[in-house]
C-alpha cells in the first residue's frame, strides 16, 4: 500500500471516529433524557430541558414556551437568563407562531434586523418547536451564546434531539395532568355533595386533606405518595353516605347504637370504593383511617399494619374534629387539640406521625411545642 | 502529561475514547483484550484506568479486584464502564474500589471532563 493510500485511510478513520463520537454523544443524550423524562410532570420536564441545554450549550437565555390549545396562544412556562418578554409581546411575534407548525429547529443569526423582534434585546436565537403526536405543544427559545459566537449546526442538531423528544413527553404529561385534575375535581364535587347533607361537616374534608398533605410533607413523602395521600384524604369519609341524615345531624351526644353505626363508615367506604379495581392501597387506607395504632380499633390492625396514609389521616381528622364545631363536642382551641393528640400518641396515633404533626403545628401556628413532645 | 489506560473489547469505543483523550493532550494506552491487563498495567503504570465491566475472558471487576489487592497498583484510580441495568451489580462492585461508574452509552464529552478533572493537573 502506498504512502498516500495509507494517509487517505488514516484520514478516513479519523473522520469516521469523529462521526461515531458525535453519534455516541447523541445516543447518550437520548438515553439520559428517556430516563429523566419518564414519569416527570410538565414542570419537571421544563426544568430538565433547561438544565440539559444549560450544560450542553453555553447560552445566556433559555425559555420554554407552551401553547395553550384553547386560547391559541403561546405563554412562557419557564425561563432562565434575560427573558423579559411579556405575554402581549409574545403573542405579536409571528415567527414564534409560524415555528409551531415547523418540524425542525431554526437559527436566526441577527434578530436585530427583524422588526417584530428587535425589541427583545437578543442578537442571535435558536428556535425549536415542541411537537406532540398531532398538534403543537410549544417552543424552545435559546438566545445568545456567552462567547458571542453564532450557533453551529451541531447546536441545531442537539436542540432538535431534545425538542423532538420533549414534545411528546410534555404532551403526555399535560394529558395526564388534565385527567388527574378532572379526577380530583370529580371527587371534590362528590364530597361537597356529601357534606351538604350534614350541617356540621362542611369543609371538613378539604381541611383534613390540607392538614394530611402538610403532615405528609413534614414526613418527607414523595410527590407520588403525597398525591395518593391527597386522594385518600378527599375520600376518607365517603362511607358516611350510608349513614342516616338524622344521625349525622344529631345534636348532643350519640348513644351506643348510634356510635356503632357511625364507627362502621370506614368499612362501608372501602366497600363502596371496591369498584376501583387497581387502587387497593387507596381502599385499604379508607378502611383503616380510624384504626388505632395500638391495635384497639374497629378492625384491630396495629402499627405498620395500618397504611401510613391512614395513620396520617387519623391525626389530621382528629385535629379538625377537635378544632371545629361538631354536634357532640364544642369547639376547642388548637392548644387543646394538640394536647389531646399528644396524649394519645402511641395508643391511638402513630408517634412518628404525631411528631411530624407537632413540627407542622409549630411552623403553621408558631407555637413552641418543646414541652409537649409525644411520648412513645 | 497524565497517562490514561483504556481497556475495552469493543474497538470503536476504544478508538473513540482514545481520540477524545488524545485531542485533549493526554497520553493514551489502549488494550483490547483483558487477559494481559494486569501485566500491561504493571508495565505502563498509568495515572488512571478506564475499564470496561463486560469483557470476555477476564471481567473488569476481576481486574479491578486484583489491582486493589496489589500494593504496587492499588493507588491507581479506576473508572468503570457499565451497561445500563447493572445498577444492582454496581453496589456489589463498590467494595472493589472502583472510583467512578460510567454508564454506557456515555457522553464522550463528559467522560473527557471527568478524566481531566481527575488527572488533568498532572
Ligand atoms: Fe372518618
Amino acid at each position: 500500500m502506498s504512502e498516500s493510500e495509507l494517509n487517505r485511510l488514516r484520514e478516513d478513520l479519523r473522520v469516521t471516529i469523529n462521526e461515531l463520537s458525535k453519534t455516541y454523544e447523541e445516543l447518550s443524550l437520548l438515553y439520559r433524557l428517556t430516563e429523566s423524562f419518564s414519569g416527570a410532570t410538565v414542570d419537571e420536564l421544563c426544568d430538565i430541558i433547561i438544565e440539559e441545554i444549560t450544560t450542553q450549550l453555553n447560552v445566556k437565555t433559555i425559555a420554554v414556551l407552551l401553547y395553550n390549545q384553547s386560547l391559541k396562544q403561546l405563554y412562557t412556562k419557564k425561563a432562565v437568563g434575560r427573558w423579559q418578554v411579556d405575554e402581549e409581546t409574545l403573542r405579536r411575534i409571528r415567527l414564534f407562531r409560524d415555528m409551531l407548525s415547523r418540524g425542525r429547529a431554526t437559527t436566526i443569526c441577527d434578530v436585530t434586523t427583524m422588526e417584530e423582534m428587535k425589541g427583545l434585546g437578543f442578537k442571535s436565537i435558536l428556535l425549536a418547536p415542541l411537537s406532540g403526536k398531532k398538534s403543537p405543544v410549544g417552543l424552545i427559545v435559546v438566545a445568545d451564546k456567552v462567547e458571542e459566537e453564532e450557533f453551529f449546526s451541531g447546536d441545531v442538531k442537539l436542540l432538535n434531539t431534545i425538542s423532538s423528544f420533549a414534545g411528546l413527553f410534555i404532551e403526555n404529561a399535560m394529558l395526564a395532568e388534565e385527567i388527574q385534575a378532572f379526577f380530583i375535581g370529580a371527587i371534590r364535587s362528590f364530597v361537597k355533595a356529601l357534606e351538604a347533607r350534614s350541617l356540621w361537616t362542611a369543609g371538613h374534608t378539604e381541611r383534613v386533606t390540607r392538614y394530611a398533605v402538610e403532615i405528609g410533607m413534614e414526613l418527607g413523602l414523595s410527590r407520588k405518595e403525597l398525591e395518593k395521600l391527597r386522594i385518600c384524604s378527599l375520600l376518607h369519609d365517603i362511607g358516611k353516605i350510608a349513614i342516616p341524615d338524622q344521625l349525622l345531624n344529631k345534636m348532643g351526644a350519640l348513644n351506643e347504637f348510634e356510635w356503632e353505626e357511625l364507627r362502621r363508615h370506614p368499612v362501608i367506604g372501602a366497600d363502596i370504593l371496591s369498584e376501583l379495581v387497581g387502587f387497593v392501597d387507596i381502599i385499604d387506607c379508607i378502611r383503616c383511617h380510624h384504626e388505632h395504632y395500638d391495635g384497639t380499633g374497629l378492625i384491630g390492625l396495629k402499627a405498620e399494619e395500618i397504611p401510613l396514609a391512614a395513620r396520617i389521616i387519623a391525626v389530621a381528622d382528629a385535629f379538625d374534629a377537635i378544632t371545629f364545631d361538631r354536634p357532640y363536642r364544642e369547639k376547642k382551641t388548637v392548644d387543646y387539640a394538640v394536647k389531646e393528640i399528644v396524649s394519645n400518641s402511641g395508643t391511638q396515633f402513630d408517634p412518628l406521625v404525631v411528631d411530624a404533626f407537632l413540627r407542622w403545628i409549630e411552623s403553621t401556628y408558631h407555637i413552641v411545642m418543646s414541652d409537649t413532645k409525644s411520648g412513645t | 502529561m497524565a497517562k490514561v489506560m483504556v481497556i475495552d473489547d469493543e474497538p470503536f469505543i476504544l478508538m473513540m475514547i482514545e481520540d477524545k483523550l488524545k485531542r485533549a493532550g493526554l497520553q493514551v494506552v489502549t488494550l483490547r483484550e483483558s487477559k494481559s491487563a494486569i501485566s500491561r498495567i504493571r508495565e505502563e503504570k498509568p495515572d488512571l484506568i478506564i475499564l470496561d465491566w463486560m469483557m470476555p475472558e477476564v471481567s473488569g471487576i476481576e481486574i479491578c479486584k486484583k489491582l486493589k489487592s496489589d500494593p504496587e497498583l492499588s493507588d491507581i484510580p479506576v473508572f468503570m464502564l457499565t451497561a445500563k441495568g447493572q445498577e444492582d451489580d454496581e453496589r456489589l462492585g463498590l467494595s472493589t474500589g472502583v472510583e467512578r461508574y460510567i454508564t454506557k452509552p456515555f457522553s464522550p464529552r463528559s467522560l473527557l471532563e471527568i478524566v481531566l478533572e481527575r488527572v488533568g493537573t498532572k
